[in-house]
C-alpha cells in the first residue's frame, strides 16, 4: 500500500487567497447593481471596461513576463472592479481603461506582484487620474445623506459606489468569516465619527458610499496594511485622522481615498515600529511596579505573595 | 472519560526499535535465535542519555536489524516472532525505595516522557536541582489514560505526583489540567488527598502555581490553564505555570522544573505497585479506520497490526500519521512500530490529502492573530527563507512552541513552520561551533540559569 508523505500540519483551513478575492468581488456585486440601476447602462459599460482591462493588463504582463498566469486568482478583476466603482458616472470610458491598465502594470507589477506593493494599486491608479485628468474625475454632485432612505439609494450620488451605503454590507460577512481582519475598519469608523464628531463636521457628510467602501475594502488590503497586531490599530487610527483632516477642510469622499493612501506609505514603519517582544518581558511600568514591591518587606509584615 | 480497550490479539511479528527516546541508541542484549520473556531487557544503556529497551511479548528473536521507524528514520531493531504462551520475567516491587534507587530503576525500567527525554534525566538533571514538579495533562491525548474510574485516575495521578516529586527531591508539585476537560476536573475537585480536600485552582493572570501554593498552604496542588499543544512547549509552559522564565537555550531544569506527562507518571507507579517496566502503551486511532478507539497496545506493534484490531481501513487509504494531525510525521510505511513516544495514530483518506501549492505572501496577519506566542510568523518565514538567521533572533524566533497554527491558517499556504524549524536548527547548530573555550560568555548547561 502507498502513502503519501508531507510536512505537517496535515489538516488546514480551506480558505485560499483565491477564495477570499473572489469573496470581496462578491461582496462588491450588489452595489455594483444598484449603481447600474441608478446610473443606466453607462455605468456597466465602466464596469466592464475595468474590469476588461484590468484582466487584459495581467494576461500580457504575465506573458510577457514568463509568469505563472494568476487571473484566476481573482486579484485582476477585483482591481477592475473597484477602480471602476470609485469613478464619477460621467467619466468618458478611457478612464477606467487608462486607469485598471496604470493599477495593474505600475501599482500591482511594477512592485513585484501580489503581496510585494506597498501602495493599494488601485488606489494609486485613482491618484493618478485625479492628477492627470482632474476635470473627468470630479463628480457632479458630492453625495449627503439626508435620511434613512439614502442610506438604501443616495440621490445625490457623483461616483458610482456613492450609491447606496447599505449595499457594501456584504464587508461585514467579510469580517465575520475572517476574510478580512476587524481591527483596521473598527478603529478607522470609530477615529473617525470621534473627530468629525469633535470638529463638528455633519455626520451625513462623512457616512457615505464611499466612506463604507474604504473602510472596508481600501483600508483592509492586506499587503499595503500592517501585520502587527498593536499596527493595525494604529494603521486604522491614523485612517481616521486624516480622513477627518482632509474631509474638514475638503470633502469626505476624496478624504477616505487620499487617507487610506497616504496611510499606505507609512505601514512598514508603523510595523516596524511595533514589532512584539517576548512573552515574558516585562513593560517599563511592570518594571517599576516590581522595584517598588521588592523594596516593601512583606515578610516582615507577615503578608503571603505570590513568587 | 473515554474508555480504553485492550489489544487482545497477538501479532506475527513485533519489532522493537532499540532508541525509543531522544539520545542514543541501545545496544541489542539478544542475537538471533534467543527466546525472550515479557519484560526481559533487550537493549543496554551505552550512556546516561538513554533509557533501556524490554521485550513486550514472549518469543524467538528472528533477527537484529535496521527497521522504519515512525521518526522516518532507519533504526537498529530487535524483531521478535511472538509465542502463545506469556511468561513474564519476574517483576519485583520498588516500594519504599529512597530517591537515588528511584532514579536507577526509572533508568532501568525506560521510562521515557512522550516528547522524547528520558523521565530520569527530567527528574534528576546534572547539575541542576529540581523544586517543582508538574504533570502536564493538557493535551488531549494524554487525559484519563488507561485507568477504570476517573476517581481512580485521580488518587493514582497523584500518588504517581508524589513518587515523581519524591524521585527528583522536589518540594512541590502541581497537575495542570485543561480548562475544558470537564471529566478530568470533575475527578479532582473536591478529592480527599492525604487529609486535605484537592480544589481545581485555575492560573488567571499573576496567579500562577506559586500563589496557590502559599494560598491553599500545602506542596501538591492541581491546576487548570487553556490547551497548550506544539513540539516545543516547556518554556512557555513553565512560564505560563510558575512564572519563571527559561533562558535561551535552556531546559526548564535551570530554573528547577521537570514537566513530565500522564503516561510516564502512570508507567512510574505501575513501576513502583508491580515492578512491570515500560512495556505498553495507549494509542489513540482515529480518522479512516472502521472502529476508531483508544487501544492499549504493547510496545513494538506494527501500526497496521494495530489499524486492524479497529477493524481495518474505511475504504483506501491515503495517508497515515503518527502523533497528531497539527504536527505529527507522516508515514510511509504501515509496518512502522509503535514506540513510546506513539501517541496517536491517525488515517486520512484520498480527500483529506492537501495538494496545495505555497503562493507569496499577501500579509493577511491570520498567522499573527492565531499565534499563541506573540510572534510575527510571516515575518519570521520570510527572513529564514532568505538565510538572515541573525534577524530572526531578534524577532524571538525561539519563543516559537511550533504549534504549526500559522501554517494551518495560511491562505496563500506557506510552509511557515518548517521555515521557522529550519532556522531554529541552524541558530542551534551555529551556536554549537562556539567552542567553550573561545566563548566565555556563552555557557552551556543549566549554568546559564544561575545569576
Amino acid at each position: 500500500m502507498t502513502f503519501t508523505i508531507s510536512p505537517p500540519p496535515h489538516i488546514k483551513q480551506d480558505t485560499t487567497f483565491k477564495k477570499i478575492t473572489w469573496m470581496k468581488v462578491l461582496a462588491l456585486l450588489p452595489v455594483s447593481l444598484v449603481s447600474v440601476y441608478f446610473f443606466g447602462l453607462y455605468a456597466l459599460a465602466i464596469i466592464f471596461a475595468g474590469i476588461g482591462m484590468a484582466v487584459i493588463t495581467e494576461l500580457v504582463i504575465e506573458k510577457v513576463f514568463n509568469k505563472k498566469i494568476t487571473i484566476m486568482d481573482g486579484q485582476a478583476v477585483l482591481i477592475g472592479l473597484m477602480l471602476a466603482l470609485m469613478l464619477p458616472a460621467e467619466a468618458p470610458i478611457w478612464i477606467p481603461v487608462v486607469g485598471s491598465f496604470f493599477a495593474v502594470a505600475i501599482g500591482k507589477h511594477a512592485f513585484g506582484g501580489i503581496g510585494s506593493y506597498i501602495f493599494n494599486p488601485v488606489l494609486v491608479a485613482w491618484v493618478f487620474l485625479i492628477l492627470a485628468y482632474s476635470s473627468y474625475m470630479y463628480p457632479v454632485s458630492f453625495p449627503e445623506l439626508g435620511g434613512i432612505s439614502d442610506i438604501f439609494l443616495e440621490n445625490g450620488a457623483g461616483l458610482l459606489i456613492g450609491v447606496s451605503p447599505i449595499a457594501l454590507i456584504g464587508g461585514l460577512y467579510l469580517i465575520l468569516k475572517k476574510y478580512i481582519e476587524w481591527k483596521i475598519p473598527a478603529f478607522y469608523v470609530l477615529t473617525t465619527l470621534i473627530l468629525a464628531f469633535l470638529v463638528g463636521d455633519n455626520m451625513g457628510h462623512v457616512i457615505t458610499g464611499a466612506f463604507v467602501f474604504g473602510v472596508l475594502f481600501l483600508a483592509t488590503d492586506s499587503p499595503s496594511s500592517p501585520v502587527t497586531k498593536k499596527g493595525r490599530i494604529i494603521y486604522g487610527v491614523l485612517c481616521g485622522i486624516l480622513t477627518v483632516i482632509y474631509g474638514h477642510y475638503a470633502n469626505y469622499i476624496f478624504a477616505v481615498f487620499y487617507s487610506i493612501f497616504l496611510a499606505n506609505c507609512v505601514t512598514a514603519f508603523i510595523d516596524n515600529s511595533t514589532l512584539p517582544g517576548s512573552f515574558a518581558d516585562e513593560s517599563f511600568l511592570q518594571r517599576k511596579y516590581k522595584a517598588i514591591m521588592d523594596k516593601i518587606p512583606f515578610e516582615r509584615l507577615g503578608v503571603k505573595i505570590d513568587d | 472519560m473515554a474508555e480504553i480497550n485492550i489489544m487482545e490479539t497477538i501479532p506475527d511479528k513485533m519489532v522493537i526499535p532499540l532508541k525509543q527516546h531522544n539520545g542514543d541508541v541501545c545496544e541489542p542484549l539478544v542475537s538471533k535465535g534467543e527466546v525472550v520473556k515479557v519484560g526481559q531487557k533487550i537493549g543496554e544503556c551505552p550512556s546516561d542519555r538513554c533509557a533501556a529497551i524490554h521485550s513486550s511479548v514472549c518469543g524467538e528473536v528472528v533477527s537484529v536489524e535496521e527497521s522504519s521507524h515512525p521518526s522516518g528514520n532507519r533504526i537498529n531493531s530487535v524483531v521478535i516472532q511472538p509465542v502463545e504462551e506469556t511468561e513474564c520475567e519476574d517483576f519485583t516491587p520498588f516500594k519504599d525505595s529512597g530517591r537515588e534507587q528511584l532514579i536507577s530503576v526509572i533508568k532501568e525500567a525506560g521510562i521515557v516522557e512522550n516528547y522524547g527525554t528520558p523521565t530520569h534525566l527530567v527528574l534528576n538533571p546534572p547539575d541542576c536541582d529540581i523544586d517543582t514538579v508538574l504533570i502536564n495533562a493538557t493535551a488531549s491525548e494524554w487525559v484519563g489514560h488507561n485507568y477504570e474510574t476517573p476517581l481512580e485516575y485521580a488518587s493514582e495521578m497523584l500518588d504517581s505526583l508524589r513518587l515523581l516529586m519524591k524521585a527528583a527531591g522536589a518540594s512541590r508539585g502541581a497537575i495542570v489540567l485543561r480548562n475544558d476537560d470537564e471529566d478530568s476536573i470533575d475527578a479532582f475537585d473536591g478529592l480527599d488527598y492525604e487529609g486535605k480536600t484537592i480544589m481545581v485552582a485555575p492560573l488567571i493572570g499573576k496567579r500562577r502555581v506559586g500563589y496557590y501554593f502559599n494560598d491553599q498552604d500545602t506542596d501538591i496542588i492541581v491546576v487548570s490553564q487553556d490547551k497548550i499543544y506544539g513540539k516545543n512547549i516547556f518554556e512557555y509552559f513553565t512560564y505560563n505555570v510558575t512564572g519563571r522564565k527559561v533562558p535561551f537555550r535552556c531546559t526548564p531544569a535551570s530554573v528547577g522544573v521537570a514537566i513530565c506527562g500522564v503516561k510516564s507518571a502512570k508507567a512510574l507507579n505501575d513501576l513502583v505497585n508491580t515492578g512491570m517496566p515500560y512495556i505498553e502503551t495507549v494509542v489513540t486511532v482515529s480518522g479512516q479506520v472502521n472502529n476508531p478507539q483508544r487501544l492499549l497496545v504493547k510496545i513494538g506493534t506494527s501500526f497496521k497490526d494495530v489499524i486492524e484490531a479497529c477493524g481495518d481501513y474505511r475504504g483506501e487509504p491515503a495517508k497515515l500519521i503518527s502523533n497528531g494531525v497539527i504536527t505529527g510525521v507522516a508515514q510511509y510505511d504501515e509496518e512502522v512500530p509503535v514506540t513510546k513516544m506513539t501517541t496517536s495514530i491517525i488515517v486520512q483518506d484520498k480527500d483529506e490529502v492537501l495538494k496545495d501549492i505555497s503562493k507569496d505572501c499577501i500579509h493577511c496577519a491570520r498567522c499573527v492573530d492565531v499565534c499563541p506566542v506573540d510572534l510575527i510568523p510571516n515575518r519570521i518565514a520570510a527572513l529564514s527563507n532568505q538565510g538572515r538567521f541573525d534577524e530572526c533572533r531578534q524577532m524571538h524566533i525561539e519563543n516559537c512552541i511550533e504549534c504549526g497554527r500559522c501554517s494551518s491558517v495560511c491562505p496563500s499556504k506557506i510552509h511557515v513552520m518548517q521555515l521557522i524549524q529550519y532556522s531554529k536548527e541552524a541558530i542551534a547548530r551555529a551556536d554549537e561551533d562556539f567552542s567553550e573555550k573561545e566563548s566565555s560568555n556563552i555557557k552551556l548547561g543549566c549554568s546559564c540559569g544561575s545569576e
